[in-house]
């Protein structure tokens, strides 16, 4: 019990620690302008990215990944909220974890091995390009202060960390807020501020059931939106923990992961706050400020509440042009750029498949559906590929004709399989050697029905040699030329 | 032939588990190996809290953190090879003629139980190279491979000697009784005066069990003095061994179930944390 806590939160505590501030730092801004894309008050965000991480820091199933409010999850909300208000985004909220803990049980966390590497890297690209696409409205149909202030923030935070020794020291986010704010407030810039946007956090969050009629009604408005929310939360967050992974040399629990998300909504939900999931710039960020173990999502949950409730009024003279420039870094943070720098190395259809993914979560918002574009499409590659592992070898005598077929045999070659056949040729006997095949499905099955009654309307005999044991059970099942009546039937229809 | 597992770190206690293997060596001639673990250091060194990523953040984050491990591994292994060829030098030496080293990565506890089935006997350190030279502070590997593993295991202290004489600690329970059968038909103990001590408790046939248990041992060719007393389990235990000068102590482990000890404390846990002596435990 006390090993397991030693283990997975107190071994890299001053790294942790640290690492925790960095990340709340770059936590405030991320909250701020996912609620925006929302359409909910600043508060909501915030509230909830201190409630998953500060929960998930607990029961989440990866440690040292950070969990908050994002800008994958926001996006999905935005008609809900429009529509709807944002007590139904809360009841929304609320049964997005319990679906995911549902999730976690059934295990179909194990649903990710079908998501290949070409889908992740095009569902983080996609992801990259959204947040910067989010911070467009805070830069359209504005003073030239504005792209001045943008500007100087990227120059601060991109180069501050070159001076050396106190570069290093200070997060560049911090120096990056706190100077374009003071800037803003001595030149008098006539810039929006976070206060503009909406309300700020000034207590403590509460306890609060949303406020929704407890009917069918209502489900059926939240329902497809919680599916959704939890659908992407939990790809997002999955798809973080194999990052993290990597980064780590370290194994995650899948399974445990769904529920810990689970729970973190939940708590997210009764606490005033939006539904989040793992972020995929703040966790590197986070391994690369040295926080490893749950001590590091913890701070980052605490020292964001903090920092929220009891600033609050400095919080509101945050230019959010300042906030715009820390958003564009963790989108070109996110963004894999060797995926662009590889392009021409990679396969055509590796490209394809990424490029598919990115193009239906830009057209559509919602990072689920490119997932599954990009699933169903890494798929069809494959079972193209795999089609192709096949062919059949003819030797003829005078009478006899005689037929090797090797490889794999389903319905993406069974049409193959049957123009290798030459029914012109008068044989009067038909050899098919099948030892070095694999029958897969009804399809190919049917496949070699149709070529044996092709055969036996044309007077030959045929024999089908050496199937082997795998195709047997399926040709058995399946197969309808060994029973003389059915053949007969068949024979007559055409 | 089973064999002896000696486990070896870069630590100070990694010299008592060499005597010790030695020794069981010679009293059981089995084979002896000894297996050191590289367990992968979590510990991150980052210097940097910019918080700012780049173009290619993860890429080179990974390969940044990669060459770290690799530079540290490279250490580790060469460490390793050397405490491992320093042993086994040590063990040919005072004439083991069969010794071989294993290295492994992973966690040591992973590494002991998959080798747990070519051995007949475990020796460790009573602390490990995280902890400072205090006898009291029990290494934390202890006690979960002592909860998971069925082989015998020899704990010993920071200077390990020769043991003349063993107390084995007697309540008449399941794991005691396979401790005498394996003392009995083991040549580990063979040539040692026993002391056999048992504290009061409430079963009713405690007495006759332990008269069973000291005939038992005296036909089986040791010398036994036995010893019945009143109190404090653990604290009893370790006055009799040092006012007895008792060079080493047999024990079952763990007899009562886990929730209770959590909140009343494992007898074992307090008997490895305050011995000065090797300790043999039983499953």
């Amino acid at each position: 019990m006390f090993k397991n806590m030693q283990h997975e939160w107190f071994f890299n505590i001053r790294g942790d620690i640290l690492s925790g501030l960095v990340v709340a730092l770059a936590l405030i801004p991320e909250a701020i302008a996912f609620s925006i894309i929302a359409g909910v008050d600043p508060k909501v965000g915030l509230y909830a990215s201190f409630c998953i991480a500060v929960i998930i820091a607990f029961v989440g199933g990866r440690p040292g990944m950070i969990s908050a409010a994002t800008g994958a999850m926001a996006l999905l909300m935005v008609t809900l909220v429009k529509q709807h208000g944002l007590e139904y985004l809360l009841a929304a909220t609320l049964l997005t974890g319990v679906l995911q803990i549902v999730i976690g049980y059934l295990k179909l966390g194990g649903l990710m091995r079908f998501v290949s590497k070409s889908v992740v890297t095009g569902f983080v690209n996609a992801l990259a390009i959204l947040i910067f696409i989010a911070q467009l409205p805070q830069l359209t149909d504005v003073t030239w202060h504005v792209y001045a202030v943008t500007a100087a923030g990227l120059g601060i935070i991109y180069l501050f960390p070159l001076i050396p020794k106190i570069g290093k020291a200070v997060p560049s986010t911090l120096i990056c807020i706190v100077t374009l704010t003071a800037a803003a407030i001595y030149l008098g810039l006539d810039v929006r501020t976070v206060g503009d946007m909406g309300q700020l956090p000034d207590t403590l969050p509460i306890f609060l059931w949303p406020d929704v009629p407890l009917n069918f009604e209502t489900l059926w408005i939240i329902l497809p939106y919680a599916l959704a929310l939890s659908i992407v939360g939990l790809l997002e967050s999955l798809m973080t923990a194999n990052i993290i992974d990597e980064l780590t040399d370290t194994k995650h629990d899948r399974d445990q992961e769904c529920k810990g998300q689970g729970i973190a909504n939940i708590g997210a939900g009764l606490l005033g706050g939006m539904a989040g999931c793992a972020m995929i710039g703040q966790s590197v960020i986070n391994i690369k400020s040295g926080g490893r173990g749950r001590l590091s999502t913890f701070c980052a949950g605490f020292f964001l509440l903090l920092m929220v409730v009891f600033l609050s009024d400095w919080i509101k003279q945050i230019p959010m042009a300042a906030l715009v420039a820390v958003m564009i870094m963790v989108s070109i943070g996110s963004f894999s750029w060797s995926s662009v720098r590889d392009f021409k190395k990679h396969p055509i259809s590796t490209n394809i498949v990424m490029l598919t993914t990115v193009a239906v979560v830009l057209s559509t918002h919602n990072l689920a559906l490119g997932v599954l574009a990009g699933v169903l499409l890494s798929a069809l590659f494959f079972v193209n590929k795999i089609s192709r592992l096949m062919i059949v070898k003819q030797e003829s005598t005078a009478a006899e004709l005689r037929y090797q077929v090797i490889g794999q045999v389903f319905f993406a070659s069974a049409e193959k399989l049957f123009a290798s056949f030459d029914f012109s040729y008068a044989a009067d006997r038909v050899v098919i050697d099948l030892t070095r095949a694999h029958f897969w499905d009804i399809t190919a099955v049917a496949a070699l029905d149709q070529i044996v009654i092709k055969y036996q309307r044309l007077g030959a005999e045929v024999s089908l040699i050496g199937i082997n044991e795998a195709s047997k059970t399926v040709i058995d099942k399946f197969g309808v030329h060994s029973d003389a009546q059915t053949a007969a039937t068949l024979s007559n229809e055409h | 032939m089973q064999k002896i597992l000696a486990c070896i770190d870069e630590s100070t206690w990694s010299t008592s588990v060499q005597d010790a293997a030695i020794w069981a060596a010679q009293q059981l001639s089995n084979p002896l190996t000894f297996l050191h673990s590289i367990e992968k250091q979590h510990l991150p060194d980052s210097n940097d809290l910019s918080g700012a990523i780049g173009f290619g953040a993860r890429s080179k984050l990974l390969s940044e953190i990669a060459t770290l491990d690799q530079l540290r591994a490279k250490v580790a292994l060469q460490l390793g090879k050397e405490l491992l060829a320093t042993a086994e030098l040590k063990a040919q030496e005072a004439g083991c003629t069969d010794v071989e080293t294993v290295q492994r990565h992973g966690e040591f506890i992973d590494n002991l139980l998959a080798l747990e089935s070519t051995a007949r006997l475990i020796i460790m350190g009573h602390s490990g190279s995280k902890t400072d030279k205090k006898v009291t502070i029990l290494g934390t590997n202890v006690e979960s491979l002592l909860r998971q593993i069925s082989t015998p295991v020899l704990i010993t202290p920071h200077d390990f000697t020769a043991p003349k004489n063993f107390m084995l600690a007697y309540d008449g329970r399941a794991t005691t009784e396979a401790a005498i059968e394996h003392i009995l038909t083991s040549d580990l103990l063979r040539g040692l005066d026993c002391h056999l001590v048992t504290i009061k408790n409430k079963h009713p046939d405690q007495h006759e069990k332990f008269a069973q248990a000291t005939e038992r041992l005296k036909q089986g060719g040791f010398n036994v003095t036995a010893t019945y007393l009143e109190g404090d389990i653990s604290k009893q235990l370790l006055t009799y061994q040092q006012e007895n000068a008792v060079d080493m102590l047999v024990m079952g482990a763990f007899a009562s179930p886990r929730l209770r000890q959590f909140f009343i404390g494992s007898n074992t846990l307090k008997m490895l944390g305050n011995s000065t002596v090797p300790i043999l435990v039983m499953r």
